[in-house]
C-alpha cells in the first residue's frame, strides 16, 4: 500500500512541476505578488491635491498651505481659473479646496469667528474622511499659533494616543501577513480542485478506479502533494516578509508553521470538496472563486469585520481565512498571545477536521 | 481571397460556442453567481465607517468626570465599551484580540478637570490593524470636542469654525464608492477567466488543431469564440448597473453614451488579454493561475478599486497605468458620481484605446506564431 501511495504522490508532483512555467507560477509568482502588493498598497493618504481660495494678505492661509505642503500629505493642485471653486473638484483638478472667508482667516479671527469651508471630493469615502482630519488638524494648530497666548484655552481634555505593535503605522506590517494568507489560499484551493477535476475531465479517473489502489490512497495521493506545496511556499513567503519588508516576527516561527499547516489542510480540504461537485476544470475553478472571493473579503485583510452588520459578520466567523489572518498577525506583530492563538488554531483544526470528513465522504460518493 | 472573412463561418463557430456554454448550465450558473455574490457582499457587508469598535476601558478614577468621558465615548456609536479591572487587563484585551483600542483613565482625571488643568486620558490603539487606526484617530478628535464642551463649556468655544462639504457623495455612503468600481471587477472575472479557460481547453483537448485544419481562418475562430463572452460580459455589466441604481440607490449623474463605449472598450481589452493568456499557456490550470495573477488580483488591488492609486509609491502610480481596470474605474466612477463627460475622461479613454491596440497586436502575433509548424 505504501509503495502505490508513494508512486501516486510522485506522479502528482511530477505532473504538477513538469511544466517549467508552472514551477515559476507556483514559487516565483507568490514572491512577486507579495512584493507588488506589499510595496504598493498603503493606507496612508498621500498626494492630496489641495487648492485654496483666500485673499493674498491672509497670513494664516499662507501658513496653513506651507504646513500642508511641508507635511508630505498634500501637493498643490493645478487649477485653471474659474469663479466656482467646486468646479475644480468637478473637473478633477483638485481633491480638496479650502475656502477662507472673504476678508481672510487672520482678520476674521481678530474680529471674532472665522468660517472656513472645505470642499472635498468624496468619491472615495475613506480618503475623504482622512483628508478632512489632516486639514482640520493643520488649520487648528496654525490658528492657535496666531492667537495671543492669553486667549488660549486653559484646561481641557487631552487624549494621549499611543499606537501599539506598529507605532509608525507601516502599512506593510499589516498588509503582508494578510497577503500571505491570500496567496496560500489561492494556490492550494484552486490547484487542488482543478487537479482532481482534471482527472475527471480527461477521463483518467475511471482508470484510477480500475487500478489496484484504494479510494483512500487516491484521496491521499491527490491531496498530500498540495499540502506539501503550500508548506513549501509558506517559508518562502515568511522569509520575504521578514527580510524584504522588515515585518517583525515577534512570536514563535514553529507556532506560525504549525498554524499554517492546519490552515493549508483546511484549504486543501475545501479544494477537494469543490472538486467533488464539479465535472470540469472550468467548474472547479469557478467554484474555487465562489469560495475564495467572499473568503478574502470576509477575512479582515481589507475590511474590518467589526464594521459589518451583524447578520453579515456571521460569514466572517465561518471563514477559516479570518482565523488564520488574525492568528498570523497576532504571532508576527504581537508576539503571539497564547490563549488567542490557541483558540484560533483550535477553531481552524475543527474546520479542517470537519471539511476533511465531509470532502472524503463526498469523494467516495462521487467515485462510487 | 487572403483576408476575406466569411460571416457564415464566424457564425458557425459562434453557434458552436453558444451551444457549448448553454449545454453546460452549471458552469454558466457558477459564472453568474460570482458577480452576484460580489455585488451582494459589497452592497450589504462592506462598510468603511467604523461603528461599535471594541474598546477596553479601565476607569481608575471613578469620578463624575471619568464616567462622563466614558459615556461620551459610548454614546458616540463608534465604540462598544467593556470594563477592565486594571491597565494590565486592558492591555491584555488588545493582545488577546478582544479589543481594538483601550482607554485608560488615571486616578487624577476628575481632579485635574475640576482645577482647570489639562486632564489626560490614555488611549492605546492596535497598530496591527492599521486600516482602522486612522479613522479612530479622527473620531477621537470629535469625541474630545464633545467631552470638552460637556465639562468646560466656557473654555472650549473655539472661534475657528470649519465646515466640510463632501462633493459627489455627501453622506459618505460606502456603497456609492464600491459599487461603480465593482463593474470593473465583475467584467474582469467574466472576460479574462472564462475566455482564457475555454480557449485553453480547445488547445488542451487538441480540438484547436482540428479547428485550424478546417477552412476557417484563425481570425474567424477568435471572433466567433469571443463574441458570446462579450455578450455575457455586457449582460453582467447591465445586471450590476441595474442593481447599483435600483438596489443600492447609487446616482447616475453622467451620460450613458459615455459609459457604454467605456464598457465596450474595457471588455474587449480583457477578452483580448484572456485570449493572449490562453495562446501562451495552452493549459487550463496554467491559464487560470496566469489570469488570476495578471488579471483579477491586480484589478482588485492595484486599480484604485479599494486602495487609492494616489497613496502608492511613484513607481506604482506609473506601473498601474498598464491595467485597463484602472482607467475603466475612473470612467465608471466619473460617469456615476461626478457626471463627467468625454472632456474630463479623455485620458482614460485614450489609455484604453492604446491598451486595446497593444493587446490585440500581442495576441495576433502570438496566435500566428503558434500556427506555424
Amino acid at each position: 500500500m505504501k509503495v502505490t501511495l508513494l508512486g501516486f504522490m510522485k506522479k502528482e508532483f511530477a505532473q504538477l512541476l513538469r511544466d517549467k512555467r508552472m514551477r515559476i507560477i507556483l514559487f516565483i509568482m507568490p514572491v512577486i505578488q507579495l512584493m507588488l502588493f506589499g510595496f504598493a498598497l498603503s493606507n496612508e493618504v498621500k498626494n492630496i491635491r489641495l487648492a485654496a481660495v483666500f485673499p493674498l494678505s491672509d497670513r494664516i492661509s499662507h501658513e496653513v498651505l506651507s504646513k500642508a505642503f511641508g507635511s508630505g500629505w498634500f501637493k498643490p493642485a493645478r487649477t485653471t481659473s474659474t469663479r466656482d471653486p467646486s468646479e475644480w473638484i468637478r473637473a478633477d483638478q483638485a481633491d480638496v479646496v479650502l475656502v477662507a472667508p472673504p476678508e481672510g482667516i487672520t482678520q476674521a479671527l481678530q474680529r471674532g469667528n472665522a468660517r472656513i469651508q472645505l470642499l472635498i471630493d468624496a468619491k472615495n469615502v475613506v480618503r475623504a474622511q482622512q483628508i478632512e482630519g489632516y486639514l482640520t488638524a493643520i488649520l487648528q494648530t496654525t490658528a492657535l499659533d496666531f492667537i495671543p497666548v492669553a486667549a488660549a484655552p486653559q484646561g481641557g481634555v487631552v487624549f494621549e494616543t499611543r499606537v501599539l505593535y506598529n507605532p509608525e503605522l507601516i502599512t506593510s506590517y499589516f498588509m503582508v501577513p494578510g497577503v500571505m494568507s491570500m496567496i496560500l489560499c489561492v494556490i492550494t484551493v484552486i490547484m487542488t480542485s482543478m487537479a482532481i477535476a482534471r482527472e475527471r475531465e480527461v477521463g483518467t479517473f475511471e482508470m484510477l478506479i480500475a487500478a489496484p489502489i484504494s479510494i483512500r490512497e487516491i484521496l491521499l495521493g491527490k491531496t498530500v502533494p498540495y499540502i506539501a506545496l503550500g508548506m513549501l511556499d509558506a517559508p518562502v513567503i515568511i522569509l520575504f516578509a521578514t527580510a524584504v519588508f522588515g515585518v517583525p516576527l515577534r512570536g514563535s516561527l514553529l507556532l506560525l508553521l504549525l498554524l499554517t499547516f492546519v490552515f493549508v489542510c483546511t484549504t486543501v480540504a475545501v479544494g477537494t470538496l469543490i472538486s467533488t461537485i464539479s465535472k470540469t476544470q472550468q467548474q472547479a475553478m469557478l467554484g474555487g472563486f465562489i469560495f475564495l472571493l467572499p473568503a478574502v473579503l470576509f477575512s479582515g485583510l481589507m475590511f474590518p469585520i467589526e464594521n459589518m452588520p451583524i447578520y453579515m459578520r456571521v460569514f466572517g466567523y465561518c471563514n477559516p481565512l479570518y482565523y488564520y489572518n488574525s492568528a498570523v498577525r497576532n504571532i508576527m506583530l504581537k508576539g503571539g498571545d497564547p490563549s488567542a492563538v490557541l483558540v484560533n488554531v483550535l477553531i481552524l483544526a475543527a474546520f479542517a477536521a470537519g471539511l476533511i470528513w465531509i470532502s472524503a465522504k463526498r469523494f467516495r460518493l462521487t467515485l462510487g | 481571397m487572403k483576408w476575406q472573412m466569411k460571416w457564415s463561418r464566424i457564425i458557425a463557430v459562434l453557434r458552436k460556442e453558444v451551444f457549448h456554454i448553454l449545454r453546460d448550465p452549471f458552469t454558466l450558473a457558477l459564472a453568474l453567481a460570482l458577480p452576484l455574490i460580489l455585488v451582494l457582499v459589497f452592497g450589504l457587508a462592506i462598510e468603511f465607517n467604523i461603528r461599535e469598535l471594541r474598546m477596553a476601558v479601565h476607569d481608575g478614577d471613578r469620578t463624575y468626570q471619568s464616567r462622563g468621558l466614558t459615556e461620551v465615548l459610548g454614546s458616540s456609536g463608534y465604540f462598544k465599551l467593556t470594563n477592565e479591572v486594571s491597565p494590565v487587563a486592558a492591555m491584555g484585551a488588545l493582545e488577546g484580540e478582544r479589543a481594538k483600542a483601550a482607554l485608560i483613565i488615571e486616578k487624577n482625571f476628575g481632579k485635574q478637570l475640576g482645577s482647570e488643568q489639562v486632564a489626560r486620558a490614555q488611549v492605546l490603539l492596535d497598530g496591527s490593524d492599521n486600516s482602522t487606526v486612522g479613522l479612530i484617530l479622527g473620531y477621537l478628535n470629535g469625541v474630545q470636542k464633545i467631552a470638552e464642551h460637556k465639562f468646560l463649556p466656557e473654555v472650549a468655544s473655539s472661534n475657528l469654525e470649519i465646515r466640510t462639504k463632501y462633493l459627489f457623495n455627501g453622506e459618505l455612503n460606502s456603497r456609492w464608492f464600491t459599487v461603480p468600481g465593482l463593474l470593473a471587477i465583475v467584467i474582469a472575472i467574466l472576460s479574462i477567466l472564462l475566455t482564457s479557460l475555454t480557449i485553453a481547453r480547445e488547445w488542451e483537448n487538441g480540438s484547436m488543431e482540428l479547428l485550424l485544419s478546417t477552412p476557417i481562418r484563425p481570425l474567424e475562430i477568435v471572433i466567433g469564440k469571443l463574441v458570446p463572452y462579450l455578450v455575457l460580459g455586457l449582460g453582467a455589466a447591465t445586471f450590476v448597473y441595474l442593481l447599483a441604481r435600483l438596489g443600492f440607490g447609487v446616482p447616475f449623474r453622467g451620460s450613458h453614451f459615455v459609459l457604454i463605449p467605456g464598457v465596450l472598450l474595457f471588455i474587449t481589452a480583457y477578452l483580448t488579454q484572456g485570449l493572449l493568456i490562453s495562446v501562451i499557456t495552452r493549459r487550463q490550470q496554467l491559464a487560470m493561475q496566469l489570469s488570476m495573477m495578471t488579471g483579477l488580483l491586480p484589478s482588485i488591488l492595484l486599480s484604485g478599486f479599494i486602495f487609492p492609486i494616489e497613496n502608492m509609491p511613484p513607481f506604482f502610480q506609473v506601473f498601474t497605468s498598464i491595467l485597463p481596470a484602472k482607467w475603466f474605474i475612473q470612467i465608471s466612477r466619473g460617469t456615476f458620481l461626478s457626471g463627467s463627460g468625454f472632456a474630463e475622461l479623455a485620458t482614460p479613454f485614450l489609455a484604453l484605446f492604446v491598451l486595446n491596440g497593444v493587446l490585440i497586436m500581442l495576441a495576433t502575433k502570438n496566435f500566428k506564431k503558434d500556427l506555424e509548424p
